[in-house]
């Protein structure tokens, strides 16, 4: 689903940011992306959605390599993948129904009532049906967390991406997060998770790509029956 | 309790052309209100911006309409020393009415001629004692048509006078003619070079303020972006809030201007004794009108439109 061959990446005049890697994700994997800050955990994801484009070497998302892609074809692998920021990314004048709409607004289909039903579904399986109509910083961490998830999740995407999703939260609501995460997985997303949350890693079992310093340490073993 | 199949998720159906253009203007909409703040600044600069210009083209239309009210005076006399029997009179005015150019022939009799003069000689009428009509010249006056008040026109126009038969002696002020027709050029490539520097500034300030608003919400056009928005669906709210504004100030700048012009400059003419034609300023011609109005909606469409590529440029790559 996600491959990397030999990728270089250099920002600016600054020493390379990520050499030489290469890994792959089979589809329907659950893998972990771990490493210090400053690995390179951030970077990564972003060349998986094309924010990034690598210096050198080749990013293949679903067969498609993403170096070759148009400036119009992005969006359309874009709307393949849902990714949870570690900022949560929410925008704070709409109210949290919004949020979550805005992802099947953009793919311009669906009438308001689908993309109402759609929203409420999957507001209802975060638990936040009550809220819908509250702006995001009169939400707590967690339930902010909940939305971005729901903005990811909510058109059914084949890769979802999260970059330290459970940074700022307490026990109760990263057990909550990883739930969702390994529901979404069941379902046939492929889910790649960046975080340096030790504990995390170690309850969950899954397959851990660690980087440091933008090289490859470990791409761990790919494991076909993680679906269970 | 959570959706298992893919089977249970809604269905998605394909919208019109029609929906898709009811979502982005409900979008700009929205947007309009919930960034109030932003909105009025952007719509008061360009509300701003407009009425200098229509208060400068007010005045340059109501400098033109003076001009033309004066150019009036541009006209051809042909004396006689003697009067015209009314034969010759009807003649010669058929044949000179039939010169091309021709606006007006006006004959003037000794008697008309001998009134004017006296007019002219108010409080002196005393001079006039004992000189009687028959020493005053007769004479057709001749108005032009617009097109035919330049210098090269004129000397075109007499001389086609002066072939006709039995035609008096031609006289025209040729010296003020050219003196005014300079005048003329000169006001307008003033009036150009200002107003062309106005609408420069303009469009530059609309467009930087523009640029600052839609730099106010570079989360909202990266967040599109990131769930898979195309670049025109991304712009298309904007662009139309830019042109909606860019509407609003217009016709915001208009009333302004409106009111100005009903308050001051309507009969600010009485003591400039600018356009003693017309009593006071006359307001923009509907043609003015609506060239600000479409100006100002694309002021904001443009100015969206430029602000919008940078951005979207920086957060797609």
């Amino acid at each position: 689903m996600i491959q990397f061959h030999n990728l270089y990446l250099a920002y600016q005049r600054e020493a390379s940011a990520l050499q030489n890697i290469s890994f792959r994700v089979q589809r329907g994997e659950f893998v972990f992306l771990t490493g210090p800050s400053g690995a390179g955990k951030t970077t990564l994801l972003r060349l998986v959605y094309g924010a990034l484009m690598p210096t050198r070497g080749q990013v293949l998302i679903d067969g498609q390599n993403i170096t070759r892609l148009t400036a119009s074809q992005l969006p359309f692998l874009r709307r393949t993948i849902g990714v949870v920021f570690q900022d949560f990314k929410l925008l704070q004048n709409r109210t949290v129904f919004e949020n979550v709409a805005i992802t099947l607004e953009v793919q311009g289909g669906g009438s308001k009532a689908d993309i109402g039903k759609r929203v409420m579904h999957i507001l209802r399986q975060m638990g936040m049906e009550s809220k819908i109509h509250l702006t995001p910083q009169r939400l707590s961490g967690g339930e902010q967390q909940r939305i971005a998830l729901a903005r990811a999740l909510v058109n059914e995407p084949k890769i979802l991406l999260a970059d330290e999703p459970t940074g700022n939260l307490d026990d109760a609501n990263k057990q909550q997060i990883m739930n969702i995460f390994k529901e979404a997985n069941i379902r046939g997303t492929t889910v790649v998770v960046a975080t340096h949350d030790r504990r995390l890693i170690e309850q969950a079992h899954y397959r851990v790509i660690r980087l440091q310093n933008g090289e490859l340490l470990d791409a761990g073993e790919v494991c076909d029956a993680q679906t269970e | 309790m959570r959706k298992q199949s893919s089977g249970k998720r809604p269905a998605m159906s394909s919208p019109s052309a029609q929906g898709r253009f009811r979502y982005f203007l409900e979008r700009a909409i929205a947007n309009m209100r919930q960034n109030v703040f932003v909105n009025i600044v952007t719509v008061g600069t360009i509300t701003l911006a407009l009425l200098i210009v229509s208060l400068f083209l007010l005045l340059f239309v109501n400098l033109e309409n003076a001009a033309e009210n004066w150019s009036e005076k541009v006209q051809v006399t042909i004396y006689y020393d003697k009067e015209l029997t009314p034969q010759e009179q009807s003649d010669l005015k058929t044949s000179i009415q039939a010169i091309p150019g021709t606006s007006r022939v006006n004959w003037v009799g000794r008697d008309e001629a001998m009134r004017r003069f006296k007019g002219r000689l108010k409080g002196q009428e005393t001079l006039l004692d004992g000189i009687r009509p028959e020493v005053l010249p007769t004479s057709f006056e001749v108005s032009l048509k617009k097109a035919n008040r330049s210098t090269e026109a004129i000397d075109q126009y007499v001389t086609s006078l002066k072939k006709l038969p039995n035609i008096g002696e031609v006289q025209y002020g040729e010296e003020w003619v050219r003196r005014f027709n300079t005048f003329l050029t000169f006001m307008r490539i003033v009036g150009g070079l200002v107003g062309g520097f106005l609408v420069l500034a303009v469009v530059f300030i609309v467009s930087n303020t523009i640029r600052l608003t839609v730099y106010a919400r570079r989360d909202e056009l990266e967040i599109m972006s990131l769930v898979g928005a195309t670049r025109l669906f991304i712009k298309m709210p904007f662009l139309l809030e830019g042109l909606m504004q860019g509407l609003v100030g217009g016709v915001l700048s208009l009333l302004l201007l409106l009111s100005v012009h009903l308050l001051f400059l309507h009969n600010a003419g009485n003591f400039l004794t600018f356009n003693p034609a017309t009593a006071g300023l006359s307001f923009l011609p509907v043609e003015y009108i609506a060239a600000l109005l479409a100006a100002g909606a694309l002021l904001g469409f443009l100015g969206s439109l430029t602000a919008l590529r940078r951005f979207i440029n920086e957060i797609t790559g």
